[in-house]
């Protein structure tokens, strides 16, 4: 199954996590909402979110994985210059936010705006990611060590 | 320290527990009418009290740098009240602690009688310089953390003779901007500078308590339900934003469910259009005394 159609596998019950979280009616939520433009999600609604994303699918979300998963294995320096994205990390973003058309991507996207690209989507694969994440260590811990 | 509400912290380990208690004494600003009719503290500022150990227990640990603000709390359960004369255990345990937020939950009881619980609150950091000065805080801290026991005092007799309004004027509502009659209200209250309780909360950036703003809309939500109905838990409560003094907040309680006994309502609250609040709340209907 493609990340894609998992993420449309728990697309319900984020959905529903999303209306609860910003007070609005589910029926306003789709797969492609934008949290901030088209929710008027806020800072704490991010915090609250995986909060709840955490309880209700019994993951671990470390705070700031976004942002750790979104660089990738790009270094600091060549993500961002003086607080806008570059070239390279603006390529690095659109593969990662591949379910956000291309044209949010702006030239000039500053750091602190790429919360305002996350879409529903976004936490759907937020939480697959987790989970697979979750899977894999479990394994790990299982295997016995060779002697 | 109008908005003080650790009156003494019994047991402490930084960042990890805390054990103190609330004494409920004339001196509060926050009584008003109790179920009973006798004096009795608001339901939130108990939960504001449990929050405010959780916050000197994380403090303590960050040494006054960093400290959380209201922000998320998953359910408060009501289940009594603390009537004047009352000393409140608090008891807060912290669930989890980042450089960004804590995560705590916590039980007040009084004479071993649970009263009110805090379930997945959340508090993010921000840091103190913006809201208090480190110094005072830190002498506060000084002041209230006195390691020991809660004094074993008989339950005693009420006394009645304490001139008590019906309702804390703290928390209720400037005017009723629409009401449709058991399906929805709305009502403005605004922020005075001269509310006593700004001093203290915060003394560097005066803004309403989320604990306030939250007893009001339960008040607002029982006229809408009738006087027999009484809050016995709210969940997903929720600040996006400060309150700041000469705001006007407009409240608005929406029933969302009801039975014959019980009924669930969406509190909400704006300043200026823009969402700073929300919180759904359950009430009982109980039946009025024969």
């Amino acid at each position: 199954m493609s990340e894609n159609d998992a993420a449309q596998t728990i697309y319900p019950e984020v959905a529903k996590i999303v209306a609860d979280v910003l007070g609005i009616e589910e029926s306003k939520v789709t797969l492609t909402s934008r949290l901030i433009q088209d929710l008027g999600a806020e800072s704490i609604d991010f915090l609250d979110l995986i909060f709840r994303l955490e309880r209700q699918f019994n993951v671990k979300i470390p705070r700031g994985q976004i942002e750790k998963e979104v660089r990738g294995a790009l270094q600091s320096e060549d993500f961002e210059k003086a607080g806008v994205v570059t070239d390279k990390g603006r390529e690095v973003l659109r593969s990662y936010l591949a379910e956000v058309p291309a044209e949010h991507f702006k030239p000039g996207l500053k750091v602190h705006e790429i919360p305002t690209l996350f879409t529903v989507e976004t936490f759907c694969k937020l939480v697959l990611r987790a989970k697979a994440r979750q899977q894999e260590e479990a394994k790990a811990g299982s295997v016995a060590p060779q002697a | 320290m109008e908005f003080s509400f650790v009156d003494r912290i019994l047991e402490l380990e930084p960042g990890v527990r805390a054990l103190g208690l609330k004494h409920v004494t004339p001196h509060d600003e926050f009584l008003r009418q109790g179920e009973n009719g006798e004096p009795a503290l608001l339901s939130c500022i108990v939960g504001e009290a449990l929050g405010q150990l959780g916050a000197w227990c994380v403090m303590a640990a960050n040494d006054f740098r960093r400290r959380p603000v209201a922000g998320v709390v998953g359910e408060v359960g009501l289940l009594a009240e603390a009537m004047l004369g009352d000393t409140v255990l608090l008891d807060t345990r912290i669930d989890s602690l980042t450089e960004e937020a804590v995560v705590y939950h916590a039980v007040a009881t009084v004479r071993g009688r649970t009263i009110a619980t805090l379930t997945d609150s959340l508090g993010p950091f921000l840091p103190m310089e913006e809201f208090s000065d480190p110094d005072q805080m830190r002498a506060q801290f000084g002041w209230i953390h006195r390691p020991g026991r809660p004094s074993d005092l008989p339950e005693g007799m009420p006394i009645r003779d304490v001139d008590i309004p019906t309702v804390c004027r703290h928390t209720t509502f400037d005017r009723i901007l629409s009401h449709d009659s058991g399906k929805s209200i709305a009502a403005v209250k605004s922020i005075p500078i001269l509310a006593p309780f700004l001093a203290d909360h915060f003394a560097r950036k005066p803004v309403f308590p989320m604990s306030l703003l939250l007893e009001s809309q339960l008040q607002l939500a029982r006229r809408l339900l009738g006087p027999t109905s009484r809050p016995t838990r709210i969940r997903n409560v929720k600040m996006n934003d400060f309150v700041l003094p000469g705001s006007s907040v407009v409240a608005t309680a929406t029933v969302k469910d009801r039975t014959a006994d019980r009924a669930w309502v969406a509190l909400r609250g704006e300043v200026d259009g823009r969402r700073v609040s929300l919180a759904e709340a359950e009430f009982v209907h109980e039946a009025p005394p024969a």
